[in-house]
């Protein structure tokens, strides 16, 4: 073995190894390698992209790194701040972050701030160069942002929570390296992320949450959901999209959700939450000064809870929360809030069960919902966030509560199942949608007409509505949705179970065979053409062969496809309101003069 | 020529939902282009059904619309506002089909609306498959040999003529949806059904295929005097057969000669002269067969791209911006370079540096029993991107992977390899033979974990050529990719 010698290192370096590459096959650490370079003085240098390959003076400060001599960088002294971006778009991360952090980038610039964008996604406005003072276009670790701070002067810190987890994820080892993280603390970061810690501070608020339990092994897994009672919702920690999220009903799924969830998370613990079957979801949008509490929006999930809330149905404002629940909701985000000493924004997500309001986790960062609360209210709630971010007060602002909102903005979900073949579809903890649409309204029905057209699959005026609805869903609530479908004038077609059930409670139906009772069955109805919407809901966590079928031939015959009750219902006022003629337009700017 | 005094009011049309093959490069064209307009003081009308849009943002546009980009809603957004025109190029293929069927329902004559950015004629001469395979063969440049069919039976009888392998694309769809290639009968009949129930139009395209060709993407610009300009040049690194979507792409391109690469730019010049776009950017895909040489043009897209956002951010030279002002009059020469501030935009930008793309994917969300469905084709299946800056490929490469966050911090050697270095440097014997078959039989099908797979085979010692055989990546690539693992070779002598 050699020793290694800076000429190595730096060979290594131009062929775009990192820090963490070199310390793995040194069989030694990053910070042992970074020091190494730092000894040797081994730095990249910065160029800039500037369309001529330097022919000519370029005035757009556009830069890369990469280890060669001539530095192009040069650094004002102008306060600055660096924000970092949500690097690549991928399910559960998308272009809200990228909203955010432009908005942030906006803000600061206003402040008087000298702004650094950093960001690898080659689709964002965040990657214009007009956007910021300076862009570096370099990847979202912890290396290649230390790297900019050896060219960069006045660096008054750095916000990592407009990007989504992608900042979060490497704050840590910038603040260690000395990089001032600008907001909300990272210590209180770690309270809302820490069970325990977040758990303790509620106990002291006095808020509910559901029980729950950290666990490292199947084992105490095993005795924690027998404790608490199945249904439970597992989770490795740290992660964003609901990746690897799951609903689980005994003992035996648990273990198989232990045996996949190891190649996730190594270093995580699994988190175990008592599921609130059947509970109303709630998502609450804030920004926090310290002092005082300005909530953005508060939105009601169609779905239940149970489903990611990146993939539910949010209607802006709730319209069916008993004035109690609302009143208790803010004064929890407010407790909340102020509890974890937040400067920004902050998420929280709240579920109602048997008339309480539990909390079930809070983000004290920018949420994907930001874009949508901002645009349906007109506040921008990512701009005040940074202001305030940047010392600015809530009160100066003066801004309008959402809850004198005149119309209703909803926000509905985009799914690529059409790209994935037999893939499940039924919606669950795991978030799967890449994308979302809003209609906005006058009324409820208007509003969800809109956005469902906006999905691609819009609701039908006309025809057969298909139902096969699981025994927990044959109730009273059921039969009044499907009678205005057909008091709408559709025909109803059911499986032989719910038909039945149908006819016993009076509704006309004609019944059809399941995919594996016969022929013809209902997927041979739907590719005929002769069912317009579809209404299955799924029983439990049994998959079944029935379910897959008829998903995916809605899927590829474009059909609606609903997996809910709650979503039924939504559907079916939407397709009142196309059928009475009452969709117009109006624009953003004409609707906020509206409240 | 000056801006148009005779517009006013100009409507702009965005994608809508973020959904595979068309994400926010279109909020990035849509908002340099409002602000372009804005710039030269148009009251710019907006409509996007997406809210996490920064385009929507208020403050932007004159009028903000989130409605559903149907025929049906604006034309009602039209009969509110009155606009001139219509700017469809800048919201993907959402935007262009609805204007066309905006078109073609006579909404825009009945109100008096031109389309600008792109003429009607243009677009249908690009999009529909017949139209342009005759334009190209006008102008002396080779299509893929291909047909149109409705049904199964006009299907068999077609590929009785041509052979296998085939490429079957059902029309209208977007991100190649429903279209696959086929070796065989059965696989060639479920796709051809698939297709023909995915199309809107019940129709699919059978193409020859060109499996195992290089592919290569101009992104260039016209104005209304002729002038033309490359604007950047993109190099697939996997051969043709996976979407480009899919693909992880280079630019500029590296592989060419100059005489190739002017042959393309001679044929892009032609191609965007042919179809007649005057007042914007357009993609020009091409396939160069590795052997002979020969160049096929396999489509242009008349209006930005994910490719042209790509384009963009790797030159600088910002496409929208500049397609937002040839829209509404101006020529090349008129417009000033942002960045240099001193050349106008008709020099074509010189990158001095390499540029990397590296779709990202996220199978294990839509986990299916199907084993070939995260098998890269025709049809697009990435989320998201990332792109990466070096001075050679090598760095541009690595950087990207680790820009992926896919917990990879470079090519491998990272401690979260299948197999480790030393396993791959010691094994011997039969093992190694074993070992060797498994892997290059994965290499076989393009998969988004392959270039792991290609550092596990240079490992063990597999040579370019065989490489090259199994995959068809042009040992260009594979050599770089060599050197990446000699690199790591020499450090592991190494100890601090």
């Amino acid at each position: 073995m050699k020793n290694l010698t800076p000429e190595i290192l730096l060979k290594a370096k131009r062929l775009g190894f990192s820090d963490k590459q070199i310390a793995h096959i040194l069989n030694t650490t990053e910070q042992r390698v970074r020091s190494f370079r730092r000894k040797h003085i081994i730095y990249p240098v910065f160029k800039t992209v500037d369309t001529c390959a330097a022919e000519f003076e370029a005035s757009t400060p556009y830069h890369y790194s990469t280890y060669e001599k001539f530095n192009e960088i040069e650094s004002s002294d102008k306060p600055k701040v660096i924000i970092l971006g949500g690097g690549p778009n991928r399910i559960g991360q998308g272009i809200e972050f990228d909203y955010c952090c432009v908005r942030c980038v906006k803000a600061l610039r206003e402040e008087g701030f000298e702004t650094i964008m950093v960001n690898c996604n080659p689709e964002t406005v965040s990657t214009d160069y007009d956007t910021t003072d300076k862009l570096y276009f370099e990847p979202l670790t912890a290396e290649d942002v230390l790297n900019i701070l050896k060219y960069e002067k006045n660096v008054k810190g750095v916000i990592v929570s407009f990007g989504g987890q992608t900042p979060l994820k490497i704050s840590k080892e910038l603040e260690k390296n000395g990089l001032k993280i600008l907001g909300t603390s990272s210590a209180n970061i770690d309270v809302a992320e820490d069970r325990k810690k977040f758990g303790k501070l509620l106990d002291n608020l006095g808020i509910p949450k559901p029980e729950y339990g950290t666990v490292k092994s199947l084992k105490s897994a095993l005795k924690i959901a027998r404790r608490i009672g199945y249904p439970v919702l597992v989770r490795p920690s740290y992660v964003l999209g609901g990746r690897a999220m799951q609903i689980v009903y005994n003992d035996e799924t648990l273990k198989e959700f232990f045996i996949e969830a190891s190649q996730y998370s190594e270093k995580h613990p699994v988190l175990i939450d008592k599921f609130l079957e059947e509970a109303r979801e709630i998502d609450v949008d804030a920004v926090c000064d310290g002092k005082d509490v300005y909530i953005g929006g508060i939105m009601q999930h169609i779905e239940e809870a149970g489903i990611h809330s990146g993939d539910s149905t949010s209607i802006l404002p709730p319209v069916s929360l008993t004035s109690g629940n609302l009143r208790r909701i803010k004064s929890y985000t407010k407790k909340i809030a102020l509890g974890l000493k937040v400067i920004g924004l902050i998420n929280i997500q709240f579920a109602i069960k048997d008339n309480v309001v539990y909390v079930i986790e809070a983000n004290p960062r920018a949420s994907r919902t930001v874009p949508f609360v901002s645009k349906t209210t007109g506040i921008p709630l990512a701009t005040i966030a940074a202001k305030v971010i940047a010392g600015k007060k809530l009160k100066i602002f003066k801004l309008k509560e959402f809850d004198k909102l005149t119309y209703i903005g909803i926000k509905e979900s985009v799914f690529p199942f059409q790209k994935f073949p037999r893939a499940k579809m039924f919606l669950g903890p795991e978030m799967r949608s890449t994308g979302e649409v809003m209609g906005v309204a006058k009324t409820f029905g208007a509003a969800m007409a809109k956005a469902q057209e906006s999905t691609g699959n819009p609701l039908p005026v006309t025809g057969n509505v298909f139902i096969s609805l699981n025994n927990n869903d044959k109730k009273q609530k059921a039969l009044e949705i499907i009678s205005k479908f057909e008091k709408l004038g559709f025909g109803i077609v059911a499986t032989r179970g719910t038909s039945k059930w149908l006819l016993e409670n009076n509704i006309f139906n004609e019944p059809v065979y399941k995919v594996n009772e016969g022929r013809p069955n209902v997927v041979d109805l739907i590719k005929n053409k002769e069912i317009n919407f579809v209404i299955n809901t799924p029983l439990g966590e049994e998959s079944r062969f029935d379910e897959y079928a008829i998903g995916w031939a809605a899927v590829q015959y474009k059909i609606p496809f609903i997996t809910t009750l709650s979503a039924a219902s939504s559907a079916v006022e939407g397709i009142a309101r196309i059928k009475s003629g009452d969709l117009s337009v109006r624009s953003l700017q004409e609707y906020y003069k509206m409240y | 020529m000056p801006r148009r005094s005779d517009i006013k009011t100009i409507l702009l049309i965005g994608s809508g939902p973020i959904v595979i093959g068309q994400a926010c490069e279109f909020d990035y064209s849509g908002t340099q282009a409002v602000k372009a307009l804005k710039e030269e003081g148009y009251k710019v009308i907006l409509v996007n059904s997406n809210p996490a849009t920064i385009m929507t943002d208020p403050e932007l546009a004159d009028a903000t619309y989130i409605e559903p980009i149907t025929p049906y809603f604006i034309e009602k957004i039209i009969q509110k506002e009155q606009p001139d025109a219509i700017l469809p190029t800048m919201g993907g293929q959402t935007a262009l089909n609805t204007a066309i069927a905006l078109n073609e329902s006579g909404v825009l004559n009945k109100y008096g609306i031109e389309l600008i950015g792109a003429k009607v004629d243009s677009i249908r001469k690009a999009e529909s498959r017949e139209l342009f395979n005759n334009s190209m063969n006008k102008i002396g440049l080779e299509t893929a040999k291909g047909q149109f069919v409705n049904t199964y039976k006009e299907a068999q009888d077609f590929i009785d003529q041509i052979g296998f392998p085939v490429i079957i694309r059902p029309s209208f769809t977007l991100g190649g949806t429903g279209g696959g290639i086929a070796y065989n009968y059965e696989e060639f009949e479920n796709f051809v059904n698939r297709g023909l129930t995915t199309s809107p139009v019940n129709q699919v395209l059978i193409e020859e295929s060109l499996i195992g060709w290089k592919e290569f993407e101009l992104e260039v610009m016209r104005d209304s005097n002729d002038n033309f300009v490359v604007i950047c040049s993109i190099e697939n690194f996997d051969p043709m057969g996976v979407h480009t979507g899919d693909s992880i792409t280079v630019a500029p391109a590296q592989t060419l000669s100059d005489k190739q690469y002017q042959k393309l730019r001679d044929a892009a010049k032609k191609v965007i002269s042919e179809i007649g776009v005057e007042t914007g950017g357009s993609n020009i895909q091409f396939a160069v067969n590795p052997v002979t040489g020969r160049i096929i043009v396999i489509e242009m897209n008349p209006r930005v791209s994910r490719s042209s956002a790509l384009a963009s951010k790797a030159t600088g030279f910002p496409i929208a911006k500049i397609a937002a002002k040839l829209a509404v009059g101006y020529t090349l020469d008129e417009i000033p370079n942002d960045i240099t501030k001193t050349t106008p935009s008709c020099f074509e930008p010189v990158i001095d540096y390499v540029v990397v793309k590296i779709p990202r994917w996220d199978f294990n969300k839509f986990r299916s029993p199907n084993p070939e469905s995260d098998v890269l084709g025709v049809q697009m299946k990435s989320v998201g991107e990332v792109m990466s800056f070096g001075r050679n490929f090598k760095e541009a490469f690595q950087k990207a992977i680790r820009s992926l966050e896919i917990g990879r911090s470079g090519l491998g050697a990272d401690g979260k390899d299948l197999y480790t270095t030393g396993q791959l440097l010691n094994i011997k014997g039969k093992d190694k033979d074993e070992l060797i078959d498994k892997i290059i039989t994965k290499l076989q099908t393009p998969r988004n974990d392959n270039i792991f797979y290609l550092r596990y085979a240079l490992l063990l010692g597999v040579s370019i050529e065989q490489l090259y055989t199994s995959t068809q990546i042009d040992p260009w690539f594979l050599n770089q990719i060599r050197e990446i693992v000699e690199m790591e070779k020499e450090l592991t002598e190494y100890m601090l």
